[in-house]
């Protein structure tokens, strides 16, 4: 006999250096297991490849071996270093995976012993056939700014494979919601981050933010973060914050870093993405910095 | 389907109240079947000597704040440990399963509780949670379902599982 009662599952697990929920809801109890398990084993696997700290992921052999000779990677790794590359072009390396050696300097990689060319970007990471990557200088990746995104949108591939009809996934605040109920998101008060400042509502869409309120701390006397602007090398040391909706979690997740550093200036590149973007000021005070023409309903209001 | 991206601006009250954001997740009974589903379990908490804890702190580099573990045998072999962690924001209840061969099978987050303004290092705030973990169901600001900002680390459930990994080897394998 079928019931039509629905079951709702939610799971947390520890993955991707942050806190990763899964949450589906159906009939039948078993599936609903099964889809959850295949959603965390896709994070499980981008995080195999993508982990800067595993020795062993494609991401560590290709800061050991890609300079002076190529490196075969997984076609995840490749699909998620494709997009990188696109979006620092597209943002003139605002987004920029090459500077990971600058986060080591600041202690938020761990360092490595090999000797890095300080001059290295995102335009001497070179992508050739057969999922061969090659550096052209010295350099050290991380793909910490857009990796997490893509493990939410195969997270998503996954329930959805498994039959899951709706849900969320969330990784850490990137997170993507599928199906035909909406879901509200509060957001983190900038300066008080275990207060919502807000909320956001959100219905088959993704949404990633970044701000810098758990990650600031003082290098040489200085305040730093490690949400650093590719063109200059320097970090962010506002209180603000910045959230992206896009039809993907990659996409939003690179977005949120690149608004971060561009501000109004990266409204053309929501615009071509048909993202959104939502400042949250250090006071909690919310702006959008584009809205996209695609969704002309529920507009904002800060009353 | 159409998508849909809207602000909503909370009211004053939520603005300023010292929210605490909590979620449960899985009852011990419900965490021990996604970890090892089908299985049977029996209980064999573990009271830690002086020279146990001593030891687990030294080989995992991390401090042992209770002397008592909760443990379950799993039938067919195996272990189930429910484990707290204590970090500036957050307060958190976890458990792990260990397979016969010393190895992580799985980690599943039972409670997660946030707060702001020191309540996380008041025993006091955190000992109204103690005993709830088995049955009943526990929910504080049930509003605040989904929270995007800027990534938390998971730093403390690491160190956590490490401490468990030597309590294993010294208070369990043997």
């Amino acid at each position: 006999m079928r019931s039509h009662s629905s079951i709702e599952i939610r799971r947390c697990r520890p993955l991707l250096g942050t806190f990763v929920e899964v949450e589906t809801s159906g009939a039948n109890a078993a599936r609903l297991e099964r889809a959850i398990g295949a959603a965390f084993a896709a994070i499980e696997k981008v995080q195999r490849l993508m982990s800067f700290h595993d020795p062993t992921s494609d991401v560590s052999r290709m800061n050991r071996e890609a300079f002076p000779r190529s490196v075969i990677v997984h076609p995840w790794t490749w699909k998620v270093l494709e997009a990188a590359q696109q979006f620092a072009r597209e943002s003139d390396g605002a987004f920029d995976v090459a500077i990971a050696r600058r986060l080591a300097d600041h202690g938020y990689l761990p360092r490595r012993d090999y000797r890095f060319d300080s001059a290295a970007t995102w335009q001497d990471i070179f992508l050739r056939k057969n999922y061969r990557v090659f550096f052209r200088r010295q350099l050290m990746i991380d793909l910490g700014g857009i990796a997490k995104g893509f493990a939410v949108d195969q997270a998503v591939a996954a329930l959805k494979g498994n039959g899951a009809k709706k849900g969320i996934v969330n990784a850490g605040g990137d997170l993507r919601v599928f199906g035909s109920t909406s879901q509200v998101i509060h957001l983190r008060h900038p300066s008080k981050p275990v207060q919502a400042a807000g909320a956001v509502r959100l219905r088959d869409r993704a949404m990633a933010t970044s701000g810098i309120y758990f990650a600031r701390r003082k290098y040489r006397r200085r305040s730093i973060s490690p949400m650093v602007d590719g063109r200059t090398g320097r970090s962010s040391r506002e209180l603000i914050s910045v959230s992206v909706a896009a039809s993907e979690c990659m996409t939003a997740d690179a977005l949120t870093k690149i608004i971060f550093a561009l501000r109004g200036k990266g409204a053309a590149l929501l615009a071509q993405y048909h993202a959104d973007a939502l400042l949250l000021e250090r006071d909690g005070e919310a702006s959008w910095i584009f809205r996209s023409p695609c969704d002309t309903r529920d507009r904002t209001r800060f009353d | 389907m159409k998508a849909e991206f809207a602000f909503i601006a909370l009211p004053v009250s939520a603005l300023i109240a010292p929210s605490a954001f909590a979620v449960r997740y899985l009852n011990v009974e419900q965490a021990q079947q996604a970890i090892f589903p089908g299985k049977s379990f029996t209980a064999a908490p573990v009271k830690l000597t002086g020279v146990q804890r001593k030891a687990i702190e030294q080989a995992s580099g991390v401090r042992v704040l209770h002397d008592e573990q909760q443990v379950w045998r799993v039938s067919g072999g195996g272990w189930f440990i429910v484990d707290e962690v204590v970090g500036k924001h957050e307060f958190i209840t976890y458990a792990a399963g260990i397979i016969a061969d010393g190895s992580v099978k799985q980690i599943e987050i039972m409670d997660y509780r946030e707060t702001y303004g020191g309540q996380i290092r008041e025993q006091k705030w955190r000992a109204q949670f103690v005993g709830k973990t088995s049955r009943s169901t526990l929910k504080l600001d049930s509003d605040v379902k989904n929270i995007s900002g800027a990534t938390l680390s998971c730093r403390h459930i690491t160190d956590g599982v490490k401490r468990l990994l030597a309590f294993y080897e010294i208070a369990l394998k043997h």
